[in-house]
């Protein structure tokens, strides 16, 4: 396991809670439990990589309206569900939405650990993500408009000197700027450069 | 004969004053007549008034008796002359009357004509007893109610007169005062005129019998031209109103008319019938043809057809069913009047009655078959839920042990705390399916000393996935050391499971309150226990009654048996099961159970 993680167990039945909690701890994952969705959703979520054990059938709201639920709250958290009678619209229905696996119950143990292994990478890929877009962002506005400016041309493939005679500024200028911005970046060459601003690409088109 | 309609006699009177002192005898002084002088007999005037008298009764009926009395007045020269008849209605002359009425009077008491006195207490009423004349001398004496018909009558002779040797009367002469006395000359020629009167009487009563029967023959005769002007204008309607078809026929198969209906019905024109083109006996199909001839055998016996059903021929050829009923008119018996009802769109209507009662039988059937798959496949849903739960929990936790085991990490007060839940989870699980196969089982009743209490949490646990599923909350009522009962733990269960998921059920359509389920047991004042299963649901409504008919249902599915078999069950174990409507919403259903004698 790489970095801390966290598994939240949502069911209504406190020995399915405690088995599963004791069960995750044998492979080093922390639980904590939940008795309805409702109390899940008052629990205020650490900055950590996490996913959710979910049982379909909930006191309140149920296991897929609770998924339904997340969603338009914007909350991004795998969902394993677990179920007592599995059915396949019920479960079709469940993946559709983003479940990372429905398993019925009894379930394999290694079935479930693995599920919540998957759940908790895909977790955590989502959120170094979401850092790196974060980080690449922040360095990008660190940028002067007019250093963000030649470093789009550079990206785009101009020349320095085509790029001060498209700014009509001296070439050592746009040299200065060009070197400055690719230091601010922190890229390593101009390659690394180009993939940054390909990943940014997205957020730039949405900024501008 | 204005007199015989009015009455001036103070009844009221007469019966407050009570009977006097004086005897008949102190009254009366007839033997005085023989011993008094007699005047001499005027036979010239005594003939002149019986002729006037006999030209009256021919000329003027009506006045004879006033003429009698004032002939009287005229021969005796007293000073009131009348005379009273026995009646019983007070109008016509009645020899079983009650009352005498004096329908003529002349001279001083004229004033008292239309009055009377008792038959059996008074003046005349005395000399009809004694059939003979009498002479009164202030009669009032003994007869109180005649003090106040004044002048008082100091003398009165009273001499009765006879039909068929029945008195019915009398005539009477009056002295007011002692300015002459009756002598037995008066007595003689009253006796003449008493004849007079008998014979005038019988005229009298002939012609008012004959007046009387010519009035009532005359008010019939109206009444029956009156009744047949109504009753012709009543048909007349019913013909025009064309609700009915009307057709007139006769017996050799001719229709002679009939109404815009019965044409309607058969599709003919006016000219057809007219014409005499049309035939009942022809618009008549051939397997008919037997019933008619039947109806003609009625007819020719009774006069009548009873109703019955048929078919006509339509102009189309086509066939009408029909009611029909009928007559034949008095007379040469040849001819009648039939009305005849078109039972096309009752037939139509019958017709998709059954239609949709074959197809509801069918829709019933699936239904049936459904619910019972539904219901199959909800048990197997409840019980995988029920038995999944520890058994995923027993699992998790060995597999942690397992696990940890390899590691070589197990702890043993771990170890020992997670099979203690390993064992509490297992024992869950059987008792669920111990419950779960209690309930299934179809055993004949096995009544066994039980608490009701004891099987209310095992109907709610076992519906408990209903009640989340519907978001329906359940309150238990449960009184405390209820008795027991002998019953069948399962039939018990089946009842309660019954009425819980009706219940349910009941509230799955209620979105604008709680859906609320109470479950009540409790202790009857008779010692019975009672349990009542309540919701929040849309209630009975009108319907409170019929629940419990076999194969009544409110709901899309399911078949309307199970209050009536839960009802069955509950009696059997000597119990009632009932329905009242909740308050303010839903329905209450109880039912009770008698308490185990032997138990505490």
């Amino acid at each position: 396991m790489t970095g801390p993680s966290v598994v939240f167990v949502v069911d209504d039945d406190p020995s399915v809670r405690s088995s599963l909690k004791f069960l995750l701890s044998t492979v080093g994952l922390q639980a904590e439990t939940f008795d309805s969705a409702d109390s899940f959703l008052r629990k205020e979520l650490r900055d950590v990589s996490s996913c959710l054990v979910l049982d379909v059938r909930l006191p309140g709201l149920s296991g897929l309206d609770f998924q339904r639920e997340l969603a338009t709250r914007n909350i991004c958290i795998p969902i394993v569900f677990l179920t007592g009678h599995g059915d396949i619209p019920m479960s079709v229905r469940a993946m559709k939405a983003g479940a990372v696996e429905f398993l019925t119950k009894p379930f394999r143990d290694q079935d479930l650990l693995d599920a919540v292994r998957v759940a908790l990478d895909r977790d955590r890929a989502r959120r170094e993500q979401e850092k790196e877009m974060a980080d690449l962002r922040r360095r990008f506005d660190s940028l002067t408009a007019r250093e963000q400016e030649v470093v789009s041309m550079v990206v785009a493939g101009m020349l320095n000197k085509q790029i001060a005679a498209e700014l009509g500024t001296a070439e050592s200028t746009v040299k200065v700027q060009r070197s400055r911005a690719i230091e601010k970046m922190q890229a390593e060459s101009l390659a690394d450069l180009i993939k940054m601003f390909q990943k940014l690409q997205p957020l730039s088109e949405k900024a501008s | 004969m204005s007199s015989f309609s009015t009455s001036r006699v103070n009844t009221a009177l007469e019966d407050s004053i009570p009977e006097a002192g004086a005897s008949l005898e102190s009254i009366l002084c007839t033997e005085e007549l023989r011993r008094r002088p007699s005047r001499p007999p005027d036979y010239e005037k005594e003939n002149r008034a019986l002729v006037a008298l006999m030209s009256t009764l021919a000329d003027s009926p009506s006045t004879i008796f006033q003429t009698l009395a004032e002939t009287i007045l005229d021969i005796t020269q007293c000073d009131s002359a009348g005379l009273s008849l026995l009646t019983r209605d007070g109008k016509k002359p009645d020899i079983c009357g009650k009352r005498f009425y004096w329908p003529a009077i002349a001279g001083m008491w004229n004033p008292h004509v239309g009055g009377g006195t008792p038959r059996n207490f008074g003046p005349c009423g005395d000399v009809l007893d004694q059939n003979r004349t009498l002479l009164f001398r202030h009669f009032e004496r003994r007869y109180p109610y005649l003090m106040p018909v004044s002048p008082a009558a100091a003398e009165c002779l009273l001499v009765p007169f006879y039909v068929a040797g029945e008195a019915v009367g009398t005539i009477w002469a009056i002295m007011h005062s002692d300015r002459r006395k009756f002598d037995a000359e008066d007595d003689r020629v009253m006796a003449s005129l008493g004849k007079f009167a008998s014979s005038a009487y019988q005229a009298m009563s002939h012609i008012e019998d004959l007046k009387f029967q010519v009035s009532e023959r005359e008010k019939a005769e109206a009444e029956v031209r009156e009744l047949a002007r109504g009753l012709e204008a009543k048909i007349r309607r019913l013909v025009e109103a064309n609700v009915v078809g009307i057709v007139m026929w006769n017996l050799e198969g001719a229709i002679t008319g009939a109404n815009e209906e019965f044409l309607r019905t058969v599709q003919y024109d006016v000219e057809d019938i007219a014409s005499g083109r049309v035939r009942w006996t022809e618009l008549t199909p051939a397997e008919w043809r037997d019933r008619d001839e039947w109806a003609m055998t009625e007819l020719k016996t009774t006069g009548i057809f009873q109703t019955f059903e048929k078919e006509y021929f339509r102009k189309d050829g086509s066939r009408v069913p029909v009611l029909l009923g009928g007559a034949l008119f008095e007379g040469d018996g040849n001819d009648g009047v039939a009305f005849v009802l078109d039972l096309t769109e009752q037939k139509r209507a019958q017709e998709k009655l059954q239609e949709a009662q074959q197809s509801l039988y069918a829709t019933q059937g699936e239904l049936a078959r459904i619910s019972r798959l539904t219901t199959m496949g909800e048990l197997a849903a409840s019980i995988a839920h029920e038995v999944n739960q520890p058994l995923t929990a027993v699992t998790n936790n060995a597999n942690a042990c397992l696990r940890l085991h390899a590691d070589r990490n197990l702890d043993p007060d771990v170890l020992r705390r997670v099979l203690e839940e390993i064992v509490a989870d297992g024992n869950r699980a059987s008792a669920v399916i111990a419950r779960i196969r209690g309930f299934i089982k179809k055993s004949p009743a096995e009544k066994s000393k039980l608490d009701v209490n004891e099987v209310i949490p095992e109907v709610l646990a076992l519906v408990g996935p209903e009640l989340q599923k519907n978001r329906v909350s359940v309150e238990c009522d449960l009184k405390k050391a209820l008795p027991l009962v002998l019953a069948d733990r399962v039939q018990l269960q089946q009842v309660l499971l019954n009425l819980v998921v009706n219940g349910i059920e009941a509230m799955t359509a209620v979105t604008q309150r709680p859906r609320k389920l109470v479950v009540q047991s409790q202790i009857e004042e008779s010692g019975e226990l009672m349990v009542t299963v309540r919701d929040s649901g849309t209630g009975l409504g009108s319907e409170a009654d019929r629940v419990f008919t076999p194969f009544f249902t409110t709901k899309t599915h399911g078949m309307g048996m199970g209050l009536s078999i839960s009802r069955s069950l509950v009696e059997g174990h000597g119990g009632r099961l009932w329905a009242t409507p909740n308050s303010p919403h839903g329905a209450v259903f109880s039912f009770t159970l008698p308490a185990d004698g032997s138990s505490s």
